[in-house]
């Protein structure tokens, strides 16, 4: 169990080191299937874990420290890798999944420039990721938590020849710190009243704070989740972090990263349990971002980016599930997400990549007569996105919709927002399918269509896709609540679902049905809308929402009113009215005052010997009288 | 012990020391500037001496070994300066030999 | 009794003779107009100075005095004075008028300083004296505590000559660049 960990936590390291330093004298090629055996060998270290794991009979898990790392009195943080049914779960999915998607990075980067620094990238991520979710104390996981900040900086500013692509990676980058830094602030609260950052203790100590004190650190808890997990008011870096390459964006903003913030308030649960409000407040920022983040994707225009505004909205859901406690169905759907969420991001690169790098939904019209496999692909993943049963979104979505209808009236209107965010999901995601698949070939798709020696692709792409497609059909049978619940069972000993959010049998029926219900009406509306061809692309007709809606709400606009033209125009001031009067002209009368002050100085430098030593016996007679005073 | 007390040899020790110094501070030739060194240095010395005699204690005859070595060496140094000086046909004065002049 | 108070009155003449004797020389020493009698005041302040050190039951220290000092010091000054050869000097140097006395002002102070603070000490602490033993400062007696308690101060003056030495026949010795 322990070796499977450590081999899980630092292979994609040393896949990283040995691109780096083999630089030029290794092929791109190799990189690439560096990377790929790096990861790979992480997701072997995994099931290792995972089944060393399953054989042993603690199932509450093992912390392994490799050493002290720093200490400071009684505050002391070891090197440690914690093995339990939360993390070796992460661990599957981040290495699984991620190695599927270096895979595909294969042959989606094939001619790249730099591909090496890409592959590097890809297993520093994954590194970055393995760290996060085997951390043994909460230092480790905020160092993981960094490490995929600035991992996610370099992948989305990998092409830094693009103005857009260095704006989005700096971007994601700040809006990340800005959770990184309440988090951090989280952590000081409880060191300074516990001492310590190892979970256990932590938890304990969360325990005994008084009301207000355990409300902060949860709420900087979320304020890290949030940023990292794109939930409003922290998302506006999500769409445009889509400036990087599509297997970047299904790794990152679909997968793993972005379901980082997840994780965390699963892992930290005994904290936000003592902040019911916090707790509920994630909750309602998740209701909250599903419904924005539906909205603003039924009029979206690039393929990419109409998937990243779904992928806030789903993380909504994990974000809604975890917050009133079903934390079990949150990383259900967490799991079944990164299947289907890679799967249509993987499926959309395909087009892209066939369509020479165009992105423009109005465009491929068509596409799917050309490449049938992906448009099958495709709809298996749209299916399992609205949550159609028997695909996989069915199984992990109605299940959160139902633990919140549970927990009192918030609760319901928490899982109305589930169920409008559904009928939303059906809509957009079906928008996008009939848009660009179905129907006779457009021109532009005619002239630029170009067949990957007469497939749809290379192999190393077509595979994690076929994968991929399998699992999101299938990766939901996993658990049926409330038939079978192995996940759930699975996860008991680290994270027990709150009671408050144990639905009835009929709650979970009412959930599934009008679930499924809506979101084929989304269906429906999506084909009468887009299903005959028209061009029209907006669902609201009313120009003022429309407008709002492909403006993203105005948030960025606000952001940048609110924050940056105050700043700007105070640093404006203090250069017209400080810098310019101030220091600007005081500066060369400094320096010459500076001058002439060497200049008296050294003329005391006479250069003869008999000033020197009368300043020498002056001072020694000086010396002596004070001496003689003093004594 | 017989004789005048210690205080007696430190009045002859510090006054031995003032002339020294009056001499360093006062002459021009460098050559006296260093007998009136020696000059200091052995009023330092006789304190040193008297010290140790008061103290019954040998560490101040020690030191005054050592003061002796190194006043040896600061002769030796400052005479070797004196006749780099002559060669040059420079001025035997100290004020004159003012080169580092800021 | 009798016989040790004459001793005591023959211990206080001796002390005034080299007394007056060093301050004398001393005195002369800065004074003389010639270096070369500079240089022979000096050989008799230590000399001088040598009579106080035995007063004081040092005598090894007197020896070394003599020996080293005296002996070869001044030789060395001598040779040195005689090598430069006659050079006329204005004895008490001009330069600016207030470096002088200040020059007088600061040596001045410095002695009356140590004066008062012996003074205010001689009825007190340095009235006392210790006794000492036949062996105190005999040559037997140095040379162990310099081989046993004092062995590091020992070696590193050593190395200082030694570093003297050869500084000293570097600045003395001819050099092409020199001219």
């Amino acid at each position: 169990m322990r070796d499977g960990a450590w081999l899980c936590l630092f292979a994609p390291l040393v896949g990283t080191v040995v691109i780096l330093l083999g630089g030029t004298r290794i092929s791109r090629r190799a990189a690439g299937w560096i990377s790929i055996a790096s990861v790979f060998a992480a997701f072997g270290g995994a099931i290792w874990a995972f089944f060393a794991l399953r054989a042993s009979n603690d199932r509450a898990g093992i912390t392994y420290t490799a050493w002290t790392w720093l200490q400071s009195g009684t505050f002391k943080v070891g090197l440690s890798v914690l093995v339990d049914p939360l993390s070796t779960m992460m661990m599957l999915i981040v290495a699984g999944v991620g190695g599927l998607i270096v895979l595909y990075s294969i042959g989606y980067m094939d001619g790249d420039d730099e591909e090496r620094r890409y592959f590097a990238y890809m297993s520093l991520f994954v590194f970055s990721m393995l760290l996060l979710v085997q951390g043994g104390n909460l230092l480790i996981l905020l160092g993981g938590w960094g490490l995929v900040g600035l991992s996610s900086y370099l992948l989305i500013g990998f092409w830094h020849d693009r103005p857009s692509a260095v704006a989005a990676a700096k971007k994601a980058f700040i809006m990340n710190a800005v959770g990184d830094a309440t988090m951090a602030l989280a952590f000081f609260v409880l060191i300074f009243h516990g001492h310590s950052l190892d979970f256990g203790t932590s938890f304990a100590t969360a325990g005994q704070l008084s009301p207000t004190a355990v409300n902060l650190v949860a709420l900087g808890l979320l304020g890290g989740a949030a940023a990292k997990s794109a939930q409003i008011p922290l998302h506006t870096w999500l769409p445009d972090a889509m400036e990087g390459p599509t297997p970047v964006s299904a790794l990152i903003h679909a997968a793993t990263m972005v379901t980082a913030g997840v994780y965390l308030i699963a892992r930290t649960h005994p904290i936000f349990e003592q902040a019911r409000t916090v707790e509920l407040i994630a909750a309602g920022m998740g209701a909250l971002t599903l419904l924005v983040a539906g909205l603003i994707a039924l009029v979206q225009t690039d393929i990419k980016r109409v998937i990243a505004y779904s992928t806030m909205s789903q993380i909504g859901y994990m974000f809604l599930g975890a917050g009133v406690g079903a934390y079990a169905n949150g990383m259900f759907h967490l799991m079944t997400h990164a299947f289907f969420k890679a799967l249509l991001f993987m499926a959309a690169g395909l087009v892209i990549h066939a369509l020479s790098g165009e992105q423009d939904i109005r465009k491929m019209r068509g596409i799917g007569a050309l490449m049938p496999w992906t448009k099958w692909a495709f709809l298996a993943g749209s299916l399992a996105l609205v949550g159609v049963p028997p695909f996989a979104g069915f199984f992990s979505k109605d299940a959160i919709i139902a633990a919140a209808l549970h927990d009192h009236w918030y609760g319901v209107v928490l899982a109305g927002a589930g169920l409008v965010g559904a009928f939303l999901t059906g809509v957009y995601t079906f928008r996008l399918y009939f848009l660009v698949f179905p129907g006779e070939p457009s021109a532009f798709v005619r002239e630029h269509h170009h067949a990957h020696h007469g497939q749809e692709g290379p192999p190393t792409m077509l595979v994690p896709v076929g994968v991929l497609a399998v699992l999101a059909v299938i990766g939901g049978w996993l658990q049926f609540s409330p038939f079978w619940h192995p996940l759930t069972t699975w996860l008991a000993p680290v994270v027990q679902t709150l009671g408050v959010a144990e639905p009835t049998n009929t709650q979970e029926a009412i959930a599934s049905v009008l679930a499924v219900l809506l979101g084929l009406a989304g269906i429906g509306v999506a084909y009468a809308l887009y299903g005959r061809g028209e061009a029209s692309l907006a669902v609201p007709r009313l120009p003022v929402v429309q407008q709002a809606l492909e403006h993203k709400l105005y948030f960025d606009e606000a952001y940048d009113a609110l924050f940056y033209r105050p700043v700007a125009a105070f640093a404006s001031w203090l250069r017209r009215d400080f810098e310019e009067p101030v220091i600007l002209a005081t500066g060369p009368d400094l320096g010459e005052g500076a001058l002439e002050l060497g200049q008296g100085a050294s003329r005391l430098q006479t250069g003869l010997l008999r000033t020197y030593v009368l300043f020498l016996g002056t001072g020694v007679a000086i010396v002596g009288i004070v001496f003689l005073a003093v004594r | 012990m017989q004789g005048p007390g210690i205080a007696w040899y430190l009045g002859i020790s510090a006054f031995l020391f003032g002339t020294g110094a009056l001499g360093v501070l006062l002459r021009r030739n460098p050559i006296i500037v260093l007998l009136s060194l020696e000059i200091m240095l052995n009023g330092g010395n006789l304190a040193l001496i008297a010290f140790a005699r008061h103290a019954g204690n040998g560490a101040g005859q020690i030191f005054a070994l050592a003061v002796m070595a190194v006043a040896a060496s600061e002769v030796c140094v400052g005479l070797g300066l004196v006749v780099a000086i002559n060669r040059r046909r420079l001025a035997l004065d100290v004020d004159k030999l003012s080169e580092l002049r800021g | 009794m009798i016989l040790a108070s004459a001793g005591n009155i023959l211990v206080w003449i001796v002390w005034v003779g080299a007394g007056f004797a060093c301050l004398a020389s001393g005195v002369a020493v800065v004074s003389f107009r010639n270096p070369f009698y500079s240089a022979l005041a000096l050989i008799g302040n230590l000399g001088s100075l040598a009579v106080l050190y035995l007063l004081l039951s040092a005598e090894f220290v007197a020896a070394a005095q003599v020996l080293v000092y005296a002996g070869a010091v001044m030789v060395m000054f001598l040779f040195v004075i005689a090598y430069v050869g006659p050079r006329t000097e204005t004895p008490w140097a001009g330069g600016p008028n207030w470096q002088s006395i200040a020059a007088v002002l600061a040596a001045g102070s410095i002695f009356l300083e140590i004066i008062v603070a012996v003074a205010l000490n001689a009825g007190g602490r340095l009235s006392h004296t210790d006794h000492v033993n036949a062996t105190f400062g005999t040559p037997g007696w140095i040379g162990r505590l310099f081989l046993t308690d004092h062995l590091l101060a020992f070696e590193i003056t050593s190395i200082v000559l030694l570093i003297a030495a050869v500084g000293g026949v570097i600045l003395g010795s001819h050099t092409k660049r020199a001219a």
